[in-house]
């Protein structure tokens, strides 16, 4: 990690979306390239970090993913607060999904640091029919079309609201850094504070920071590989 | 059954001494004090302090101490003596629950709980676990009692023992106390006692089944303890306690209790002394653990107030599914997954078992994620029904609102920690400020899991130790003393992400030494933990309970603010398309109508019920003692920030929501005389008016029909959603066609397309209900009053309509004419007809129904089209000359609604001759029920059309009247004064006219009379119409017609309208009210009665009654001769 002369800068981001969508499951792909049962609990936002190499500098992500149960979506202002980026996740083969997504979207767009990036994400994408071939596992999912939310519906929103927009699978990682990195790139210079978190006395904390931290607990996961963007 | 109990023990107080009431004053029920008094002893809500006395506790010397000189004679403890209906307590915390009692000594915070909890040195003994008290024979006027409990006596039922006597190895446990107080006030406790022992002696078993689940009966097993299996404690016997035993010195911390529970009793029967204290902050043992939390958490009480509870729950809702389940299952397999319990089914299931059963038995909380935690935590160490009642016990006292549908206890701790931080360390708070990181999503986890899943489990558990029995406020002593430690290492953390590892690699090394380098080996054996714990209750002594307390009230408003902000938010953006026709202000207006109303009637309800309490009170006690009496901390119950409270609209609430917005959904009895002549007879205060401030809504046909048509899925509430959507539909379209429709569907009740006469004549009344106080929004003068003068002069025998009229007043007309044509284009309801029956009957208007099935489209797409249609029809209406005296009878229909039109002027005989009868019937051939007729939607809206003015009530005035933004000012009697609002002059006071919108001041003499002439033919032709439908109905068996409508003419047959209606709804209440201040004393009863019922069988309850009677009798013989005599009272159960 010692790719000395690249500046360095982090970026607050949060995930939001209506619960079992998959926020877990694409953070945890993002951060430890890993697919598994959520075995963490989650006691209102779990923190998270993982690296971005882009070509001119180092973005690094302080991921919070926030608790899936409704109620806990009255704590999401405390999370989002100075968040620079987000993601609203939405399951394709749930519309519901998508009505909450929208709503979290314009809570951000009211609530939210004006400048914040918001990344709008299909997930679940190997349920669709068109990918089938890339759910190696066959995880029993009726084998047929299970999306429900069509492409066109969820881009043409995310275009009349400038949100950047994705569909992925954290299940096969399709897509998945590919999310993290336009948002990376999308982050405007200006709003990056200046090497927030490569401060003097931060560094010596900061060994082994790039795991699952688990804010609350003493459990670590496993360490892992800065992402591959 | 405690409270049935309570009931009886009142009960019986009256009955035995009616002078008893004044000093039973002395320590009644303030609900306040009440809950003081409970959490200080941690009872449940059932028990209220009765009576309370100093006293001096005497606990005889024990083996381990004998010997020693300074206890040679036992421990001696001042305090205060304290009883409930089913409990005795005492404390040597001087704190005091009587009514004259301040609130400071009340809650007088001092010794370790700091009030929250049993403090100091003392006992909390259920009074069925009290098995004799004898007075004892000492000097002169001291008053001793020498109490003997069950302890150790209960266990094992089977195998009963004849008393103590025979188990030598059991003490005895038996206490002294002597009571302090005059020879009166020693009196009276002594009775209070004597009637909660007798009242107690039917629980001895329950005592015995709660008792044998403890521990403890176990543990201080003298005999065979290798035969018999040990109570449950936790899913530790199977799968091993966390933790090393031997590191945790498990077997000393055993010995430890086993004297102490043997010399000071134990489970139920436990006495408090400084030792008790010591050995919590040392940490439990693994298998006392359990009870040991029962005991101080309070939990115990609960299980004994209903030992079969949990499992009765679960066979109640055994196969029942529910959205807390799902969201249980889901994490049964994350909760505590590193012990080994929850990797087995047993341990899963124990899990799913008390989660499940908890979100049965409450539902407002039902489950929320880290309850998950907290339980597995608890299942470690105790029972699935031990763990079931405590966490009742922390969802309700020590944590409240924490799991709520809003957590908004959590915010409010976080918000309350958070001005710890900054007060205690300041230079920390300034960094996190200036570092902009939020502390907490750092401490958050902390208070919701209770550090349960932030440290490893044996110091998470240490904490627990604690906060059991000192309540909340440690909570917030670890979490500051935690920062403070850290405090350096902290302040060089520049973000969130290094003020977390800081914080974790913390608490990964709490088990480590605190000074591994220094040379003093003592002090390099105190682990970081143990540093931890003497910081946090050494170093933060000074965050007490009532610290908290104070911060939480001030923090509170701030915290249900933003979360009710929150709501609000989510709430009106997940409104639907519907919502979409309303402006955002107009969204956020319904938003906190709809909410406000309900909760200012909860709010009302509450005070309403206090005061009926107090009401059914100041019968038997003195005005002063009742001062005062309110519960502050049940006064938010509602608001939307402390969740799930209603959020259904009823039908009465319904109409108050409207009355706030709109004139025409007030009462015309409200303003002045109305409450008076309603309320005012039955002595009830203004503040009991269950309107509250508010106007009293109208109630009229109409609203019903619009709350139905809401109530879209007919379970007799609206949702915010069936509001939003039902105002959309009038006030969002700004589409008159829409509104048309609107109306008519809302009288079409068969939904077939077409109303029938009935629903005619109601569509008129609804429409004078809604202009009775004057039109609103834009009719354009110019061109309604020509329109107007022309149908008027026409409608008008005299001639002598003046030129100037306001447009209410032309608006009658309009009704009138509006009824005429319904008929006039009306189709027979034949069967021949049946297939053209839209095109009608009337032989000039075959080219006005050239298109029915346009019109009955009634879509937005195809108005262009229609209205150009239509603008063709209204052309060839106007032609049609009008049937004139037809037009004023109807008129009188429309009138009925209001009561006061008919005991009014109407009765001018005169001018209700005016027009003949014969006339009248000859142009009302529409209206012989033998000839059944109804008209559609395209006739409703070309009727509708034809005039002006009603086309512009449509367009406009309807609509307008809804003022959901800026409701309804200054609520003075200028908006509904009875005499503006009614016909009761059969004309417009010059208040109406003023408020008319189009306002020129007109009427005078001609327009009354010809006001006159409408309405008193009208009236008499309504109610002709009503007696001719009536047989006609009655012929047809009756069921030809709406059962609604039977009422409704019951109404008008008794010359009652309106005002009777509202009336009607109000008369229940207040008969409620009424009956229940006048006649305490038979509720009182029959209350009693019917709890007491509902628990024990009703001889048993009889004889319990009885008995009490008995004890009162023999009291009184009693008192004057036992001066100093020995038994008072012995019980053997
Ligand atoms: N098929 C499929 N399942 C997924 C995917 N992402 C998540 N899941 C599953 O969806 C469920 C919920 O995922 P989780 O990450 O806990 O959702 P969260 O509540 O939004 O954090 C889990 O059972 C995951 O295994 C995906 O891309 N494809
Ligand atoms: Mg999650």
């Amino acid at each position: 990690m010692a790719e000395a002369p690249k500046p360095s800068s982090s970026v607050k981001l949060v995930l939001l979306g209506e619960a079992a969508v998959g926020k877990s499951s694409l953070v945890l792909r993002f951060v430890n390239n890993d697919f598994q049962e959520n075995k963490e609990p989650t006691i209102g936002a779990a923190f998270l970090t993982q690296k971005c190499n882009l070509p001119t500098r180092t973005i690094k992500f302080e991921i919070w993913d926030t608790a899936g149960q409704e109620r806990f979506a009255s704590l999401a202002p405390m999370y989002y607060r100075n968040a620079q980026a987000a993601l609203v996740v939405y399951d394709i083969t749930k519309p519901t999904s998508l009505v909450k997504a929208r709503h979290w979207v314009a809570e951000l767009q009211r609530q939210a640091s004006p400048g914040i990036v918001i990344a709008l994400v299909g997930n679940k994408l190997d349920l669709a029919g068109e990918s089938q071939s890339t759910s190696d596992e066959g995880e029993g999912e009726d084998g047929g079309d299970a999306r429900k939310v069509s492409t066109e519906e969820a881009q043409a929103y995310a275009e009349e609201e400038s949100l950047l927009f994705f569909e992925t699978s954290a299940k096969t990682g399709h897509n998945v850094t590919e999310v993290f990195t336009a948002i990376a790139n999308a982050i405007p210079e200006t709003s990056l504070k200046s090497a927030r978190g490569s401060g003097a006395a931060g560094t010596a904390n900061r060994a082994g920071e790039e795991q699952r931290v688990n804010l609350s607990g003493p459990r670590d996961a496993g360490a892992k590989d800065g992402c591959a963007c | 059954m405690f409270s049935n109990l309570s009931n009886i023990v009142q009960r019986a107080q009256q009955l035995i001494d009616p002078t008893q009431g004044l000093n039973l004053s002395n320590s009644d029920r303030n609900p306040s004090k009440a809950s003081l008094f409970q959490s200080q002893f941690r009872l449940p809500s059932s028990q209220t302090p009765l009576y309370e006395i100093n006293a001096e506790l005497t606990i005889p010397p024990s083996n381990s101490t004998r010997g020693d000189p300074d206890h040679d004679r036992g421990w001696h403890y001042a305090g205060k003596l304290h009883l409930s209906e089913a409990y005795m307590c005492f404390s040597t915390t001087p704190t005091s629950f009587t009514q004259s009692a301040s609130t400071s000594t009340s809650s007088a915070f001092t010794g370790q709980t700091n009030g929250s909890g049993p403090s100091g040195s003392g006992f909390t003994f259920p009074l069925c676990a009290i098995r004799r008290v004898e007075r004892l024979n000492s000097q002169n006027f001291q008053f001793a009692l020498a109490i003997t409990t069950w302890n150790g006596l209960l266990a094992d039922a089977s195998k009963p023992r004849d008393g103590s006597g025979s188990n030598k190895n059991v003490r005895e446990q038996r206490i002294t106390i002597h009571l302090a107080g005059t020879r009166q006030a020693c009196e009276r406790f002594c009775d209070g006692l004597k009637r909660g022992l007798r009242a107690g002696v039917g629980n001895v078993g329950k005592l015995r089944k709660v008792v044998a689940e403890c521990y403890s009966e176990h543990l201080l097993r003298t005999d065979d303890k290798a035969n018999v299996s040990p109570p449950d404690a936790g899913l530790g016997m199977a799968f091993r306690y966390p933790g090393d035993p031997k590191k945790l010195r498990d077997r000393a911390k055993m010995r430890l209790w086993a004297e102490y529970l043997r010399d000071n009793g134990r489970n139920m029967m436990l006495i408090r002394q400084p030792t008790f204290h010591k050995l919590i902050r040392v940490g439990l043992p693994n298998r006392l653990r359990g009870e040991i939390w029962e005991v101080t958490s309070g939990s115990l009480y609960l299980r004994l107030e209903n030992p079969t509870l949990y499992t009765d729950t679960l066979a109640k809702y055994k196969g029942q599914e529910s959205l807390a389940i799902d969201e249980i299952e889901k994490d049964l397999n994350r909760s505590l997954p590193e012990y080994p319990g929850f990797q087995s089914e047993e341990g899963i299931g124990r899990l799913r078992r008390v989660l499940t059963a908890y979100s049965w038995v409450n539902a407002d909380v039902g489950y929320c994620q880290a309850m998950n935690i907290v339980v597995a935590a608890l299942l470690i160490y105790m029972s699935e029904s031990q763990a079931f009642f405590l966490l009742s016990a922390l969802c309700d006292r020590l944590v409240p609102g924490y799991y709520s549908t809003t957590m908004y206890g959590t915010l409010l701790d976080q918000k309350v920690f958070e001005s710890l931080v900054e007060k205690t360390m300041p230079i920390l708070w300034e960094h996190l400020v200036k570092s902009d990181v939020q502390l907490s999503v750092v401490s958050l986890p902390w208070f919701l899991s209770l550090y349960i899943n932030s440290m490893p489990l044996v110091f998470a558990f240490r904490v627990l130790d604690v906060f059991f029995v000192e309540g909340p406020k440690v909570l917030f002593q670890v979490g500051l003393a935690i920062l403070r430690i850290n405090g350096e290492e902290l302040l060089d953390a520049p973000d969130d992400g290094a003020f977390i590892s800081v914080l974790k690699s913390y608490f990964a090394r709490l088990d480590e030494s605190a000074h591994p380098k220094s040379e003093n080996p003592k002090l390099r054996a105190v682990t970081r933990f143990q540093e931890l714990m003497v910081v946090a209750f050494k170093e933060f002594s000074g965050v007490t309970h009532s610290s908290i307390t104070e911060l939480r009230l001030k923090n509170k408003d701030s915290v249900l603010n933003n979360i009710e902000s929150f709501a609000k938010r989510t709430a009106i953006r997940n409104l639907g398309p519907d919502s979409k026709l309303l402006s955002p202000e107009e969204l956020g207006s319904l938003y906190d109508r709809f909410y406000n109303v309900l909760y200012e009637r909860q709010q009302r309800d509450r005070m309403i019920q206090e005061e009926l309490k107090r009401q059914a009170k100041t019968s038997r006690l003195r005005a002063s003692e009742i001062l005062a009496t309110t519960a502050p901390n049940e006064v938010e119950k509602g608001r939307v920030g402390l969740g799930p409270s209603t959020s259904l609209m009823d039908y009465d609430a319904f109409r108050e929501f409207l009355a706030g917005m709109s004139k025409w959904a007030i009462s015309d009895s409200s303003a002045n005389g109305g409450e008076a002549k309603y309320y005012g007879a039955k002595k009830v205060p203004d503040t009991m008016s269950p309107w509250g401030n508010g106007p009293e809504p109208a109630e009229h046909e109409f609203l019903q029909r619009v709350f139905n048509k809401w109530d879209v899925d007919g379970s007799s509430a609206l949702t915010l959603q069936n509001v939003v959507t039902g105002i959309a539909r009038i006030k969002g379209k700004k589409d008159i066609m829409g509104t048309i429709t609107y109306f008519f569907e809302l009288y079409d009740d068969d939904n077939d397309g077409k109303v029938d006469r009935e629903g005619i004549l109601r569509i008129s009344e609804a429409l004078l209900f809604l202009s009775r106080r004057g039109l609103e929004g834009t009719l354009s003068p110019g061109a309604s009053s020509i329109g107007l003068n022309g149908d008027i002069s026409a409608s008008d025998s005299q001639g002598s309509l003046p030129p100037e009229i306001s447009t209410n007043e032309r608006f009658l007309g309009s009704i009138s004419a509006f009824i005429r044509r319904c008929f006039e284009y009306a189709d027979p309801d034949h069967p021949k007809n049946q297939d053209g029956q839209d095109f009608g009957t009337s032989t000039s208007d075959e080219d006005l129904m050239v298109d029915p099935n346009t019109f009955a489209i009634g879509d937005d797409e195809d108005d262009e089209e229609e209205e150009e249609e239509e603008e063709e029809d209204l052309l060839a209406l106007e032609k049609s000359p009008p049937g004139t005296p037809t037009k004023a009878k109807k008129t009188a229909n429309l009138l009925s609604p209001n009561e006061e039109s008919f005991d009014g002027a109407s009765t001018d005989n005169e001018s209700r001759r005016r027009v003949s009868k014969a006339k009248a019937e000859a142009a009302n051939a529409a209206l012989d029920p033998a000839h059944p007729l109804h008209i559609t939607l395209p006739t409703f809206r070309m009727v509708v059309l034809a005039d002006e003015i009603l086309e512009q009530f449509f367009e406009s005035s309807f609509p307008t009247s809804l003022h959901i933004i800026e409701g309804l000012q200054a609520p003075s009697s200028s908006y509904y004064g009875p005499s503006l609002t009614t016909f009761s002059n059969l004309g417009f006071s010059t208040r109406s006219q003023a408020q008319a919108q189009s306002g020129p001041m007109g009427g005078g003499r001609g327009l009354r009379g010809v006001l006159d002439n409408i309405v008193t033919d009208g009236m008499r032709v309504a109610t002709e119409v009503r007696r001719r439908m009536e047989e006609a109905q009655r012929e047809l068996e009756k069921n030809a017609l709406p059962s609604q409508r039977t009422e409704d003419d019951e109404d008008d047959d008794d010359d009652v309208g309106v005002a009777v209606g509202v009336r009607k709804g109000a008369s229940t209440d207040i008969e409620r009210r009424s009956v229940m201040s006048t006649d305490r004393d038979l509720l009182d009863g029959a209350d009693a009665q019917a709890g007491s019922g509902a628990a024990s069988k009703g001889p048993g309850h009889d004889h319990n009654l009885l008995e009490v009677d008995t004890a009162a009798g023999r009291r009184r013989a009693n008192s004057a001769s036992t001066t100093g005599g020995s038994a008072v009272l012995e019980f053997e159960g």
